[in-house]
């Protein structure tokens, strides 16, 4: 019997396993990069339309309707953000770190959002949507595929998901300001009461009437719990 | 951590270190290319062909062994008929008085084993030889293996290469490649000196094996596989004649393909019950430490990791029903889904990847060295099919052995 057959098999075989480890590193990290690079991509258009804001103490309200402030990209942002977490784990320190970003970018839109409404008398629909991930939430998931599938079919609704453990000031103060309760999940239609518990699809239609407002598309964009 | 998918890597890696193993012995000894050599000596041989019931092959499978290229008075065919009840015995008779090479033999049916040995005990010949009643030889089958014996003296007994005769249906065409696949495996066993079984189409022995360790057994239905375990069991040398081609019928529907590999499973187990002494026992060198360990894993591995696809297949299901009741989301298909971000791109992905590059690659071998071309539509049809069919006969020779229940010859 040859011995060092049966070591060098061995030794070709986890050098394989080293390989797929490695190859599958590669691309969770290229999606990092992808999802660091949308944010800083947000990050910037959000500034900019700040500093606009700022400098002319009032906003071009014709070019905001050509040019939407509340950029598409924070929707796939979402839905990257997902597969991330489920790839790496919720408690990876960059997944962390990318969604305490998504949140901070999420928050500073949904402020921009506002001011935009105030002075350009337009009528926003928004959905601040409050979940956990820390397992005592059965009903997180359904209620975010529920939104997703509702921002799919309706591009002009906008869904801010938060993640209520996530350690963030910025956030705590948004959960105080309208006093969320951890009895998740939770969602605020137009700054309306908090609702709190399963909806399903009709359930949540109907506690946002002002969708009928809102134009259809056919086609769905994300299904994540974001 | 997903101990499941930990079961699964495991599974994976078993699968990859032996496929891994086999290519490297492929590279320390590559399979010989035929040549017109003859042999310089022509050993007498009977061949046997017990049939029960095989009315419908029996004359094909005698004359392609009267077309044997192999001095007619050298070379013997005993047909015997195990107790059939439809045409076989008048169609042996016939083959009988029409050749003087023919010897029709009846008895009262006792299984294949006991066939066999009644053949055995009237035969003189030097090597002898058996050929079940569903296959065909190629004519120079004899040559190469009479070749191969004298190749290496030691050699007590020979294994051909099997091919699937004349593979049309998908569930054959399955069949097909995974008998090429076989053919690599087997030369690579023949390598490592560690065949498993000597398969029913014509494996041929020197006489004196059965005047060593005497006859066929039942063994549990599988007479081919233990008297390889008792060959190895007394050092008596196995090899592969891979140029020695034999065509033989597979079963063509699903429920007769599982009752044959159930047959088999539940044969390699409890045959695995009576040799357990030699798993793990450096005695008996690579049969031992490689083979017989690592069929028993993927026969274990197999089962674990169907029911793992099976439990997660399941609780997706269970998770998308229970959402749509949930939720009242009706159907549909996310178009973001089909960017490259969307792709599960984790590692056993890749691991899975390198397995079915090894398995395609000693498809491709055993392609090469079987001197044919399976075609594309036999691919698909063997990586689309075997990974669900193989673990139910898997599962029922397991259940089959636990229960110690034997599996039907016919």
């Amino acid at each position: 019997m040859k011995w060092q057959r049966y070591f060098l098999a061995f030794g070709i075989t986890a050098a394989i396993f080293t390989t797929a480890f490695y190859i599958a590193s590669k691309i969770d990290s290229e999606r990092i990069a992808n999802i660091r690079a949308t944010e800083d991509s947000i990050s910037i258009d959000i500034l900019s339309s700040e500093t606009q804001f700022e400098l002319l103490g009032n906003l071009d309200c014709n070019t905001i309707a050509q040019n939407p402030v509340l950029s598409d990209q924070l929707n796939s942002l979402a839905s990257q953000l997902s597969v991330a977490e489920s790839n790496l784990g919720d408690s990876n320190g960059e997944v962390i770190q990318l969604k305490e970003q998504y949140s901070l970018l999420e928050i500073k839109d949904y402020i921009l959002l506002q001011n935009i409404a105030e002075k350009c008398h337009v009528k926003p629909v928004y959905v601040l949507y409050f979940y956990t991930n820390n397992g005592t939430c059965t009903n997180c998931s359904n209620v975010g595929d529920v939104l997703t599938y509702l921002r799919g079919e309706y591009p002009g609704l906008r869904v801010y998901s938060f993640d209520y453990d996530l350690d963030l000031s910025a956030l705590k103060t948004l959960i105080s300001l309208h006093n969320i309760q951890d009895t998740l999940p939770a969602v605020i239609v137009n700054n309306r009461v908090p609702v709190y518990g399963p909806q399903t699809l009709q359930s949540m239609q109907a506690l946002i009437p002002e969708l009928s407002t809102l134009s259809t598309s056919t086609s769905a964009t994300s299904t994540s719990g974001y | 951590m997903d101990f499941g998918a930990l079961g699964v890597y495991i599974c994976l890696f078993i699968a990859l270190y032996f496929e891994v193993f086999l290519l490297i012995s492929y590279l320390e000894k590559k399979p010989s290319e035929k040549t017109d050599d003859l042999p310089n000596y022509y050993p007498t041989a009977s061949i046997l062909v017990p049939c029960f019931n095989e009315e419908k092959t029996l004359e094909h499978t005698v004359r392609s062994l009267l077309e044997l290229h192999y001095p007619k008075e050298k070379l013997d065919i005993f047909i015997i008929d195990d107790g059939s009840k439809d045409g076989t015995r008048a169609i042996g008779e016939r083959l009988a008085e029409e050749h003087r090479q023919v010897r029709f033999l009846h008895k009262e049916n006792g299984g294949k084993y006991t066939a066999m040995n009644f053949g055995i005990e009237r035969t003189g010949a030097e090597l002898i030889g058996c050929l079940d009643a569903d296959s065909f030889v190629a004519p120079d089958a004899m040559l190469e293996v009479v070749k191969r014996f004298e190749a290496d003296p030691a050699t007590m007994a020979i294994t051909p290469a099997m091919k699937v005769y004349h593979p049309r249906k998908v569930l054959e065409l399955m069949q097909a490649v995974e008998y090429t696949f076989g053919i690599f495996y087997k030369k690579m066993f023949d390598n490592l000196a560690a065949l498993n079984v000597l398969p029913g189409p014509f494996s041929i022995y020197k006489r004196e094996v059965f005047e060593t360790i005497g006859p066929f057994k039942h063994a549990h239905n599988t007479e081919d596989m233990e008297i390889a375990f008792r060959m190895h069991a007394h050092g008596l040398k196995i090899a592969n004649a891979h140029n020695a081609f034999v065509y033989t019928t597979v079963p063509k529907t699903p429920w007769a393909l599982i009752k044959q590999r159930t047959r088999w499973s539940q044969g390699f187990l409890q045959n695995s019950q009576d040799y357990s002494y030699m798993y793990f026992n450096r005695r008996f060198g690579n049969f031992g430490m490689l083979v017989l360990p690592f069929a028993l894993l993927a026969f274990l591995g197999g089962i674990y990791t169907a029911l793992y696809t099976l439990y997660r297949t399941g609780v997706y299901a269970w998770n998308k029903i229970s959402e749509i009741s949930a939720t009242h989301i009706p159907p549909h298909i996310p178009t973001e889904h089909l960017s490259w971000f969307y792709i599960n791109t984790n590692m056993m992905l890749f691991v899975i990847i390198a397995v079915l590059c090894g398995t395609a690659t000693a498809i491709i071998l055993g392609q090469r060295i079987a001197k044919t071309n399976l075609g594309v539509k036999a691919l698909i049809a063997y990586f689309a099919l075997f990974g669900f069919i193989a673990p139910l006969w898997l599962m029922r020779a397991a259940w089959g052995t636990v229960r110690a229940r034997e599996s039907k010859w016919r």
